[in-house]
């Protein structure tokens, strides 16, 4: 009897299971399978009806049957998730159809401010000597000859202290003159030196950036431009050390693979005193491009800028012992450091100050 | 300075086996920089002796010429303009594959095979200057004719003919290094950096003769420490020698006469420059060194006439200065092919004097531009004797009067004490004493001492360059080379300083600007004093240069304002609107001292269409970035300030302080500068408030019941202030957040002279979730209000 009741349930399972298959086969909207859903596997679905005729089985039957209806259910709850997912998918790409939209027409930019190229170079400049402790200050731009030139062991009649070289301050038709002498536009930023050595805090680690005007315009001057002014002062400075700060600027202001190197010059106000030259990176150093001339440096190297040793007279100037103390300065054009990271070939280098917003929205 | 020395001339006083690349190289790490090394065998490849066989005249161009020309072992035709071309002459030839410049200007071009109107031409014949030897002399017409070279036969190449196989070096000497402005004193640096031995033979003494007498005076000693000169006669002048004319083209002077160019080479070699005088035209054989006089004037070699005035030196004969001293020689009494006797003049001039005068006159020269660097006063003797011993050679004659030198003081060599160690400790490497002496000695220091400390004379040449024991420093590392040096990051403790705050606040305001579109301007710190009249600034308050460099650029800025007024009319015609900031100083006039740079900011949108929305998007920039910088102000209405608008600006107050002012540009000013479309801007006093800029980080938590939003939309009288509204209905409740003005209408539906405003209310409590009864009993309450006290009608 039992084993009758069983295979008759068993057969009732299996058929139940293949109309189930062929009739989810025909679905084809997410409302139809819901309806199948319910139709099997709902409350009062077909499978619970079936199941519920399980309870007048004996517990041996039950025991018996239990677990093939079991695996049963299991069977249609998968091939129901599996063409629910089916359908998902498919649903999925025809309403990814209807929300189609263009890629390739143009982006909306947001409002885009632009930095002035010359406060881009500044910021990245500082930020790099700021790790080896420069801070930047600011010193005056109209300043007393005593700082500008005297106090930094240029004397009376050096050519940059004549008129057609530096801007001097009118005092009604006479130059202006004070209790430091003449008044000037700094031509450079070393009015700093002095004027940083005799705020009295030591050791110095100085960075000067400010703007300097010198009597030249024409496609490579302009009569304002910014310099930024290193100096460090302490006990057992060394060229060494000097090197090494500007090694260490060089790599991460226009490369690693840059190398740097020192070549003797000429300034007043450091003994020694250097030009410092940085490899080429058009020609990468061999003075030649494809067999002709590199256009762009001197026999593989680029002058950066000037540097040394500070001279005794100065830190004696400052009211330092140059037996005890001494330091490097280094210095040179904002403008141009930007140039020559950039590898930018302005025709003009006045336009930078013009502010023409056709160059300027450029950066 | 940059002087161009002949390898081939520097090696004649210098034993070396270095290549031109190894030489160059040393130079430029311990010596002077060689700018660029240029082989005259390449520059000059494919160039050869031609002669001209035959001449036809072109068959369509009357000016051109096919010469059928030998080039050695074979004729080859070749188109060329020259006028002077003829039959026999013996040329340049540039064959195909030579690098010309295309009629003396521009860029080397390589030659290739070509037609000219049609005709086959087979390379180029050469003027002077298409080979880059513009200054050398050339007869009317154009080509160089270098037929006086007889002993090469076409096919010679150009660079054998001329005896040319040099390598020529442009190198940078810098201004305290004169001696190396010269091929001896680029012999006697190389002799130490490179690997050789210099050999300098002083030229014999000069035997002094009699004869032709000469009155010497030196009236201005102390701007004429040395003077020395001498007198030849029985000279010929005459075309020089082609050896010596090469020698000069190759570094850049042109001859002119075997004696112009003796002074020239002898310029060039020893860094001491010359002058000839015609003996015969120095009236009463005199001369005299003095000031010159007012209203005297000269014509010098240039051939421009100079007014000279009271404080600048002149060579001068009995009556007139026959020199600028140091600077050029006078038309009159130089020398010309008729010239039987002269005058050699070897001196040493003060180097200030030479270069005020040369910048007064405007005047230019080789010789000045190394007088002005000072040179020593034991160089003359030298020069004058090799410029007596090349003279004799050349020009012939004889010395035919005692030898002039009349000096103001006994030369006596510089002196300084050095001291090993402390050269050791600046340098950072561990030199032995014996190393650094060894330097000292090759570049001709003197060293008198022991145990590591010594007293130094300074040879002649360096007279202006060595001041001071740290030279001797410089002296030994650069010859010990700056890049044996090692690289080392400073070791000692970094200060502990604090930043400077300002500067900070300036960098984080520009990023500030810039992220929200506004693009920063830079301009000159200098404007013209028209700039100012504009807007009503006056220039006497203004600092002004002494000396500017032209009449728009006279006088430092006051204010910010004038200079981007400009700004903005230059760039209307290409960018009709936009938004602009500048962060820049200011300068103040001080009696009597250094004027005060203050920081201010103007920013602002040129351009403007619909103005209350520009000076509330204006206003909220401002407020941003007061936010931003911890500042809080206020503005209030500005009613009398012609520079603006007087009822779309408003004064922006700091504690009890303006500090700035945002509003329309007034229509006077935007006329002024030519504006054609309304600026809403900002100026501020950024230095006024800048100590008090801070950055607050504060906690707010974060509220625990949930807001109600309520829009309500009321009509009040058109120039009733949102301020006043919202100062009236903020405080009616404690659950009133804020009131916001979320839209203006004005138009139809609106009564005239009023305005329908949509106020955005927030409502929350801080101990429980509002329900909308309460909600709209406050709104309730706000409405009545409004009406009653703002006289609204609720919408």
């Amino acid at each position: 009897m039992s084993i009758e009741k069983n295979k008759d349930m068993r057969q009732k399972l299996e058929q139940l299971k293949s109309d189930f298959t062929s009739a989810i086969e025909q679905i084809s909207s997410e409302e139809a399978l819901e309806a199948l859903r319910v139709e099997y596997l709902g409350r009062r679905g077909k499978l619970g009806e079936l199941l519920s005729g399980l309870k007048d089985l004996s517990a041996e039957d039950k025991k018996e049957i239990g677990p093939f209806a079991n695996q049963i259910k299991q069977e249609l709850e998968a091939g129901f998730a599996r063409k629910h997912a089916e359908l998902m998918q498919e649903l999925a790409g025809e309403k990814a159809q209807s929300e189609w939209i263009d890629i390739t027409a143009p982006g909306i930019e947001p409002v885009n401010g632009n930095l002035h190229l010359t406060t881009q170079a500044i910021q990245e400049v500082v930020s790099i000597f700021n790790q080896l402790g420069f801070i930047r200050v600011r010193h005056p731009e109209i300043d007393w000859d005593y700082y500008a030139f005297e106090s930094l062991n240029m004397p009376k009649d050096h050519a940059a202290r004549d008129e057609w070289e530096t801007f001097f301050i009118a005092d009604g038709n006479k130059v202006m003159e004070g209790e430091k002498g003449k008044v000037v536009l700094t031509p450079h930023t070393s009015n700093g030196q002095v004027r940083e050595i005799e705020k009295g805090y030591l050791p110095i680690r100085m960075m000067n950036i400010n703007k300097t005007y010198r009597r030249q315009s024409d496609v490579t001057h302009v009569p304002m431009f910014h310099q930024f002014e290193g100096l460090l002062i302490d006990k057992g400075v060394t060229i060494a050390q000097l090197k090494g700060v500007f090694d260490f600027f060089v790599k991460r202001f226009f490369g690693p693979e840059r190398e740097v190197r020192l070549r003797p010059h000429h300034f007043r106000f450091t003994e020694p005193s250097f030009e410092l030259d940085i490899s080429c990176n058009l020609c990468g150093g061999s003075a030649k491009i494809a067999g002709k001339k590199c256009r762009m440096c001197k026999q593989g190297w680029l002058e950066l800028g000037g540097a040394g040793m500070v001279h005794p007279n100065v830190l004696h100037a400052g009211g330092l012992d140059p037996k005890e103390y001494n330091g490097f300065a280094f210095g040179w054009g904002v403008e141009r450091t930007l140039m020559m990271k950039s590898g930018m070939n302005i025709d003009d280098i006045r336009i930078l100050y013009k502010n023409d917003l056709r160059f300027l929205k450029q950066f | 300075m940059n002087i161009l020395a002949s390898y081939n001339w520097i090696k004649e006083y210098l034993k070396t086996e270095a290549t031109a690349e190894e030489f160059s190289r040393e130079m430029s790490l311990k010596s002077m920089s060689v700018e660029s090394i240029e082989y005259l065998k390449d520059r000059f490849e494919n160039m050869v002796i031609g002669v001209v066989k035959e001449l036809k005249v072109h068959p369509d161009a009357d000016r051109l010429k096919v010469a059928m020309t030998d080039i050695g072992g074979k004729e080859v035709q070749i188109v060329c303009g020259g006028q002077n071309l003829c039959s026999g002459m013996k040329v340049v030839v540039a064959l195909p594959g030579a690098k010309v410049i295309w009629h003396g200007e521009g860029e080397y071009v390589e030659l290739k095979e070509t037609k000219v109107r049609g005709v086959e031409s087979f390379g180029m014949i050469c003027a002077p200057s298409e080979l880059g030897l513009e200054k050398a002399y050339c007869s009317a017409g154009g080509i160089w004719d270098l037929s006086e070279l007889t002993s090469a036969p076409a096919g010679t190449s150009f660079v054998e003919a001329m005896d040319m196989d040099d390598i020529i070096f442009d190198i940078e000497v810098t201004s305290n290094r004169v001696d190396s402005m010269s091929i001896i004193g680029l012999a006697r640096e190389g002799g130490v950096v490179a690997e050789g031995e210099f050999k300098f033979i002083e030229p014999e003494s000069i035997k002094e003769g009699s004869g032709k007498d000469l009155k010497v005076q030196v009236d201005e000693q102390d701007l004429c420490p040395c003077y020395m000169a001498v007198v030849i006669d029985g000279i010929k002048v005459g075309p020089s020698p082609m050896w010596l004319q090469n020698k000069l083209l190759l570094s850049g002077h042109r001859p002119i006469n075997n004696i112009v160019d003796i002074t020239n080479f002898v310029l060039h070699e020893y860094g001491q420059p010359l002058h000839a005088f015609d003996y015969d035209k120095l009236e009463g054989q005199t001369i005299v060194v003095r000031t010159a006089r007012a209203g005297e004037v000269i014509e010098t070699l240039d051939e421009k006439t100079y007014e000279l005035s009271k404080n600048q030196l002149v060579i001068a004969d009995a009556l007139k200065p026959v020199a600028v001293a140091g600077v050029m020689g006078g038309e009159q009494a130089g020398t010309t092919e008729a010239t039987t006797t002269i005058v050699f003049e070897a001196a040493t001039f003060n180097p200030v004097s030479i270069r005020r005068t040369s910048r007064a006159l405007n005047l230019f020269s080789d010789s000045q531009l190394l007088f002005e660097k000072g040179l020593s006063v034991q160089l003359p003797e030298i020069a004058l004797a090799r410029a007596v011993e090349l003279t004799l050679e050349i020009a012939g004659g004889y010395v035919a009067s005692t030898v002039y030198d009349i000096r103001k003081v006994e030369y006596v060599p510089l002196q300084f004490p050095w001291n090993c160690q402390k050269s050791r400790n600046v340098i950072g490497v561990d030199l032995s004493d014996e190393d650094m002496i060894k330097i000292l000695e090759k570049l001709g220091f003197v060293l008198d001492g022991s145990g590591g400390q010594y007293q130094v004379t300074v040879p002649f040449w360096r007279d202006h360059d060595i001041e001071n024991e740290i030279d001797f420093t410089e002296e030994i590392a650069r010859i010990f080379g700056y890049h044996n040096i090692p690289i080392t990051l400073p070791n000692q403790e970094p200060p502990t300083v604090y930043a400077d705050q300002a500067l900070l606040w300036e960098d984080r305001t520009k990023m500030l600007f810039c992220s929200h579109g506004y693009t920063e301007f830079c301009g000159y710190s200098f404007v013209s004093a028209h700039d100012l009249e504009r807007y009503d600034l006056d220039p006497s308050d203004a600092v002004e240069l002494y000396n500017p460099l032209s009449s728009d650029l006279t006088h430092m800025r006051t204010s910010l304002a004038p200079s981007v007024l400009k700004d903005i009319e230059m760039n209307q015609g290409q960018v009709q609107s936009g938004q602009i900031f500048e962060l820049q100083r200011v300068y103040l006039k001080k009696e009597g001292d250094l004027p005060k740079e203050r920081t201010r900011l103007v920013f602002g949108e040129f351009g403007v269409k619909d103005v209350n929305q520009a000076f509330l998007q204006q206003k909220g920039m401002l407020l941003l970035w007061a936010k931003n910088v911890g500042l809080e102000i206020r503005l209030e209405r500005l009613e009398d300030d012609v520079y603006w608008h007087p009822t779309r600006s408003a004064s922006i107050m700091y504690k009890a302080n303006r500090v700035g002012i945002i509003g329309q540009v007034a229509t006077q000013y935007q006329n002024a500068f030519g504006i054609e479309r309304p600026v809403m801007m900002v100026d501020l006093d950024f230095e006024a408030v800048v100590a008090d800029m801070n950055k607050k980080m504060r906690y707010e938590p974060i509220p625990e019941f949930p807001a109600i939003i309520r829009d309500i939309a009321v009509e009040v009288d058109a120039k009733l202030e949102f301020s006043q509204i919202k100062s009236a209905l903020l405080n009616l409740d404690s659950i009133i957040r804020s009131i916001d003005l979320k839209d203006v209408y004005q138009g139809e539906g609106v009564e005239t002279g009023k305005k329908s405003l949509t106020l955005s209310i927030i409502l929350r409590s801080d101990s429980q979730t509002l329900s909308s009864e309460v909600a709209d009993s406050v709104i309730e309450k706000i409405a009545t209000v409004a009406i009653g006290k703002l006289s609204a009608k609720m919408r």
